[in-house]
């Protein structure tokens, strides 16, 4: 936990994506995100993507979002697909875009020249240093966000095509845009865990070093009773 | 009228101690003077926590049109999501067929399996051979004895751990340290975080001296493995 600095929206998410609702995609993926102040790194990886093709992708927020992917409810036109418009109400805008290289605002959400191809269909992606507001840290670091990958191909032709045209851009088809694999950027847990009853325990360990440290004396009174009784009935 | 007097003396232990009633069960079974077996790290062993540096692939030719990808991230092997449904440590004898989903409480732990028998895999994590850690804890021991993970702490660098999934895939790693950390010093990014960006494996269970005052071990003990195929 960061505790040098006032803001600090420290923390491990981890996403595990999976196919968006109605679109079609047999693919799945984990996306990481370590958040380190106002300063982010996501690394991803998918398959079953559109091979070859820019597949456009996001960490999305909004305050006023469900913070989790579309469901199939969430098909205001009832044309049978989701797009990412449609998608809004669960995952809301884009905060940041996962460009390979340059600029990592909203404004690249669809700069396709520098998004990964998924050569094979196998997404990578691993970037650091992307610099993102108090309140984006601080809604990523809460478990708000969720990890878009934006990309189908509804007709199957391999390629991005069809009438329909994008909701977010006219010239190009929503196969280019609408939302393939989504999942919300969860918490890592935190801690360690509770693995043992003791049952096996060394009988030796129970000692003053652990007791002393604890500082209840009744408690080490009890004890020495218990292991003496224990010691005894086992014989 | 042994198992009388026994019932008395651990009834006004427990009282004592305000344990829960499954310490009475401990009553002659299952003890081993040692305790679990423990690992052994020597005191420059540090966990391996960037083994896999990224590197730039062979340039792909272009499509027309399109400007070349900058480069290409190197994850190492990976698998396709996939529930894991057993867990084979030839090393250790552990053969389990029984995984049982885990999630985290809202505290942000992750519980213990409620079956002593049962490693359990954590759900909001990868799944093992996705990229980034899966989280597979098992106890070390029930009130009875020894449990599923009892002889985690064996493990050395270079065993294999083998992860069926529901896939019908095996997900193959090894081994790379196994390290015991204080749970005051759990070192959570480590653990849980994407510290390697592979396909990597946490064995989670417990070790060190056991407290009896709280009624838990003082130590996780943790083995760290990557995904070989
Ligand atoms: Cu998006």
């Amino acid at each position: 936990m960061g505790m040098s600095s006032a803001f600090a929206a420290d923390g491990d998410l981890n996403a595990n994506l999976a196919p968006v609702a109605l679109n079609g995609v047999e693919g799945s993926g984990t996306a990481m995100v370590k958040v380190q102040g106002t300063m982010i790194t996501v690394t991803m990886a998918a398959s079953g993507l559109l091979a070859d093709s820019p597949l456009a992708a996001h960490i999305h927020f909004g305050a006023e979002a469900r913070n989790e992917c579309p469901i199939a409810a969430d098909d205001l036109s009832a044309d049978g697909t989701l797009n990412t418009t449609e998608g809004g109400p669960a995952y809301g805008p884009i905060v940041v875009s996962l460009t390979k290289t340059g600029d990592t605002s909203p404004a690249s959400g669809l700069a396709v020249e520098r998004f990964d191809t998924a050569p094979g269909g196998n997404l990578s992606y691993e970037r650091g240093s992307i610099q993102v507001s108090e309140e984006e840290a601080q809604a990523i670091a809460d478990g708000k966000s969720a990890v878009v990958i934006h990309g189908v191909d509804h007709n199957d032709s391999g390629a991005y095509d069809g009438d329909v045209m994008s909701d977010l851009d006219p010239a190009l088809p929503a196969e280019a845009t609408d939302p393939a694999l989504c999942g919300v950027l969860s918490a890592a847990p935190v801690g360690s865990m509770a693995t043992g009853a003791g049952g096996a325990a060394s009988t030796g360990t129970d000692s003053g070093v652990l007791l002393a440290g604890t500082g209840l004396l009744l408690a080490a009174a009890g004890t020495g009773a218990f292991a003496a009784r224990r010691a005894s009935s086992k014989a | 009228m042994q198992r009388v007097g026994r019932r008395g003396i651990f009834a006004a232990a427990a009282a004592v101690l305000a344990l829960g009633g499954g310490l009475t069960l401990a009553a002659g079974l299952g003890s081993n003077d040692d305790g679990p077996p423990q690992p052994n790290q020597g005191p420059t062993a540090v966990p391996d926590i960037d083994p896999a540096p990224d590197s730039v692939a062979a340039p792909v030719a272009p499509a027309p049109g399109q400007a070349p990808a900058a480069e290409v991230t190197d994850l190492g092997p990976l698998l396709a999501a996939s529930a894991p449904v057993a867990i084979d440590i030839p090393s250790i004898e552990v053969h389990s067929t029984g995984l049982v989903p885990l999630s985290v409480g809202a505290d942000g732990v992750l519980p213990a399996p409620a079956d002593y028998q049962a490693p359990g895999w954590y759900t909001g994590g990868p799944t093992p051979g996705q990229l980034g850690p899966a989280i597979i804890a098992g106890h070390v021991d029930g009130p009875a004895g020894p449990a599923i993970f009892y002889r985690l702490g064996e493990l050395v660098a270079g065993d294999e751990v083998a992860v069926t999934r529901q896939d019908g895939t095996v997900a193959r790693f090894t081994i790379d340290s196994v390290r015991s950390y204080a749970k005051a010093e759990f070192p959570t990014s480590l653990v849980y975080g994407n510290t390697t960006n592979r396909a990597e494996l946490r064995l989670i269970t417990c070790g060190g001296a056991f407290d009896r005052a709280t009624g838990h071990y003082v130590d996780n003990i943790i083995a760290f493995g990557h995904l070989i195929a």
